[in-house]
């Protein structure tokens, strides 16, 4: 049989991997029964706790528990340290990039992006330009999402700089297994990451030039799909949610509605999208944002946290372009590598696209979550066919890549276990320093084959391990 | 040319505003085309001048305390290089290149454009598009909304000067040229004529060159510049939002004439 997935438990020879020993040897000697009671408890918990997510697409609209499950992913130590400095030293390039890109434009000027590339891009944001922020520091919070090829080999498949969620699956899923599995905690050495809220925190204070500044998460509200995690970061960190009719500006200063009269707000982490932070300066119709928050920002006056105009560097048009900013800001060699894409706005990478659209899988560059793609392998003849005519309609629109294998772990399914695909988003925090907990958000592909692992598109979330010794 | 402006604006609110917030864009600057010589903002309460993301001066009036109208008056003395037809900028104008919901081109309007400028791209191809737009969509007041994009005010084919700017936008963009709004002042003898404006300025061999839509103006001969934009909702003079105040009525009085310039010879 020729193996043509990297699986993350078991080797090439059908062999359990060091890291996974001590799971697989529990795993044996744990009854069925008790695991299939435990399964069904966690499947309570999560209810009962209200970690849900909204299914857009959904004609009911309808909130839905994002399965777990409970069989962990796993990564050595060893292997996880070259994961950490390959997300800390990108997420350090695309600092570096935005800074850059809002001020002298040296990239530009040394010919390594086409100027029209990203200027013209709807997510460069004009009022960025010449704005000096806060430790020079754009993306605070980041999400790198990785994947492992066929031998196993991490890629980069986009960087998520506007509002990446995920992380309160990475923290409950932790909590759950901790809860229901405490002797696999106490049989080995497995990296803890529940100071992700306090380093949160950390980065989000080291954004304001002010000593103790007070924070604030900011919602679109209980209707957005991540309502929950916004709820929950906001309690983790003891800062207050707030929406946007909570907040109001005076003379260029932000302010929230308290019982005790107003109360100045230093910074802003904002879980709402740039064009819905303010009716005024953006889409005139958000009731999501807070009028005069653009003019008070630009003052210096509040810091928003992602700032405004990162989606220019994850835009997947700019994402080619990522290992050249990691050599050309850092004088260094991308530690991870980035998937070969084919830009399908040059005219002659478009007609490849077109006669291999079977084996590719094509993404539009503003798209997220998992709308709006095809995965060539997996789809219908007739689904491919529709899909040309809207990549030939608007070929600017779109990114195609190689589809990549993506390892897989082994997943309770309907009738026991069996391997399921995987991706990894570990975040990465940057404020005085650059951090990441150890470990992630690892999704899984439910249906069978599946390589789309979005929650929104019926994925799963695991546990994730980093596993010392 | 010498201008002098008075620009009174007046909100009378039903009820009483609890709170408001304006994004004022009602002070020119300088530039190779005009000079401002001298320029005052009269406003309830003062305000510190700011600079927009594109580069105009902009005022954020708050007012929390209950009030029941605003009186915003605007008044100074600007002047116009009748003879400068283009404008040069140090910042790229690639961003001028991309849509806005008001400025979005359909199927019926990039067909327009190429129609009147085929493989053309020069300042001639665009003064045709502007003649042909001039034509295709009448000077209507009333007939379009403050909120009505270029496609809806082309295929209604009629609409007021910032409908003409949208579209003229829109189709220039359509082609890669990049161009925005321009909002501000225009003087006319004939005083029916409304002197709050709007135009178009396009990109050209590394210069803005203005379009007057709506009276087939290529020249920028009497138009003094308050600010510009991707579209009107960046570049209009005033934008507001309020809590409570019910129905609005809104008065502008604009008046704009010359002014002899008193020239002081220095041989």
């Amino acid at each position: 049989m020729i193996r043509t997935y990297f699986d993350e438990m078991y080797d090439g020879a059908g062999q359990v991997r060091p890291h996974y020993r001590e799971f697989a040897r529990w795993l044996a000697q744990t009854p069925p029964e008790l695991l299939a009671q435990r399964r069904r408890e966690a499947d309570l918990l999560f209810h009962r706790a209200g970690i849900t997510f909204t299914l857009y697409g959904d004609e009911q609209g309808t909130e839905r528990l994002i399965p777990f499950d409970i069989i962990p992913r796993s990564i050595p130590a060893s292997e996880w340290q070259i994961v950490e400095r390959g997300c800390i030293q990108r997420v350090k390039a695309l600092n570096l990039f935005l800074a850059d890109l809002y001020h002298e434009q040296r990239i530009i000027k040394a010919g390594i992006i086409p100027a029209e590339q990203v200027l013209a891009n709807e997510q460069y944001q004009l009022a960025m330009q010449g704005l000096d922020l806060h430790r020079d520091l754009y993306s605070h919070v980041s999400g790198v999402d990785l994947v492992r090829d066929g031998d196993g080999t991490y890629y980069v498949l986009e960087d998520n700089l506007r509002t990446p969620s995920g992380v309160s699956y990475m923290l409950e899923d932790r909590k759950m297994m901790m809860r229901l599995f405490p002797e696999l905690f106490a049989a080995q050495r497995i990296a803890p990451i529940d100071h992700y809220p306090n380093l949160l925190l950390d980065t989000l204070k080291s954004a304001s030039p002010i000593d103790n500044p007070s924070v604030v998460v900011l919602t679109p509200g209980r209707f957005n799909s991540a309502f929950f995690e916004h709820a929950f970061l906001a309690r983790e960190m003891g800062v207050e949610l707030v929406e946007g009719a909570d907040l109001f500006v005076r003379d260029d200063h932000v302010f929230m509605r308290t019982t005790d009269g107003p109360k100045a707000v230093d910074v802003i982490y904002r879980r709402l999208d740039d064009a819905f932070l303010d009716p005024l300066a953006f889409n005139p119709d958000s009731m999501l944002g807070v009028p005069g928050l653009l003019a008070a920002y630009r003052c210096g006056n509040v810091v928003l946290a992602n700032a405004i105009g990162t989606g220019v560097a994850d835009d997947k048009s700019v994402y080619p372009f990522v290992t050249e900013m990691i050599r050309f800001y850092l004088d260094e060699e991308p530690i991870l590598k980035n998937v070969p894409t084919f830009q399908c706005r040059k005219p002659d990478e478009l007609s490849h696209v077109l006669a291999n659209l079977p084996h590719l899988v094509v993404k539009e560059t503003q798209g997220s979550g998992g709308y709006g793609m095809l995965v060539g392998p997996a789809s219908s003849a007739a689904e491919i066919e529709a899909f040309r005519v809207r990549l030939k309609a608007k070929p600017h629109a779109y990114i195609a890549q190689p589809t990549l294998c993506l390892s897989t772990c082994p997943t309770f399914v309907d009738n026991g276990i069996a391997p399921r695909h995987i991706d990894l988003r570990p975040f990465v925090l940057s404020g005085k320093e650059t951090r990441v907990v150890p470990g992630g958000l690892t999704r899984v592909a439910l249906r069978e084959g599946s390589l789309v692992v979005n929650s929104s598109q019926g994925g799963g979330t695991k546990d994730t391990w980093v596993v010392e010794g | 040319m010498r201008l002098s402006i008075s620009h009174e604006t007046t909100y009378h609110y039903q009820d009483q505003v609890r709170a408001s917030i304006q994004y004022l864009r009602l002070t020119p600057h300088d530039s190779e085309r005009q000079q401002v010589i001298s320029w005052q903002l009269d406003l309830p309460r003062p305000v510190r001048a700011q600079v927009d993301p594109f580069g105009n001066i902009l005022h954020v009036l708050t007012l929390d305390e209950p009030h029941d109208a605003i009186v915003i008056r605007a008044r100074g003395q600007v002047d116009i290089d009748e003879l400068r037809e283009a404008e040069h900028e140090g910042q790229s104008a690639f961003p001028f290149l991309r849509c806005t919901r008001l400025t979005e081109p359909d199927e019926a309007l990039r067909d327009f454009a190429d129609q009147h400028c085929h493989q053309r791209r020069d300042r001639s191809a665009l003064i045709d598009l502007m003649h042909a737009l001039n034509q295709s969509m009448v000077y209507t007041p009333g007939a379009t909304e403050v909120d009505t994009c270029a496609a809806q005010a082309f295929a209604g084919r009629a609409g007021v000067c910032q409908d003409h700017t949208h579209a003229f936008l829109a189709c220039a963009r359509s082609l890669g040229i990049p161009a925005r709004y321009v909002s501000g002042y225009l003087y006319s003898e004939d005083s029916t004529h409304l002197a709050s404006h709007a135009w178009a300025e396009a990109w050209l061999e590394g210069a803005w060159y203005s379009f007057d839509v709506t009276n087939q103006m290529a020249r920028p001969e009497r138009h003094l510049k308050l600010a510009v934009g991707l579209d009107y909702l960046d570049a209009c003079p005033v934008r507001g939002m309020r809590r409570g105040g019910g129905h609005e009525q809104m008065h502008a009085k604009v008046v704009v004439r010359p002014t002899p310039v008193i020239a002081v010879q220095q041989q």
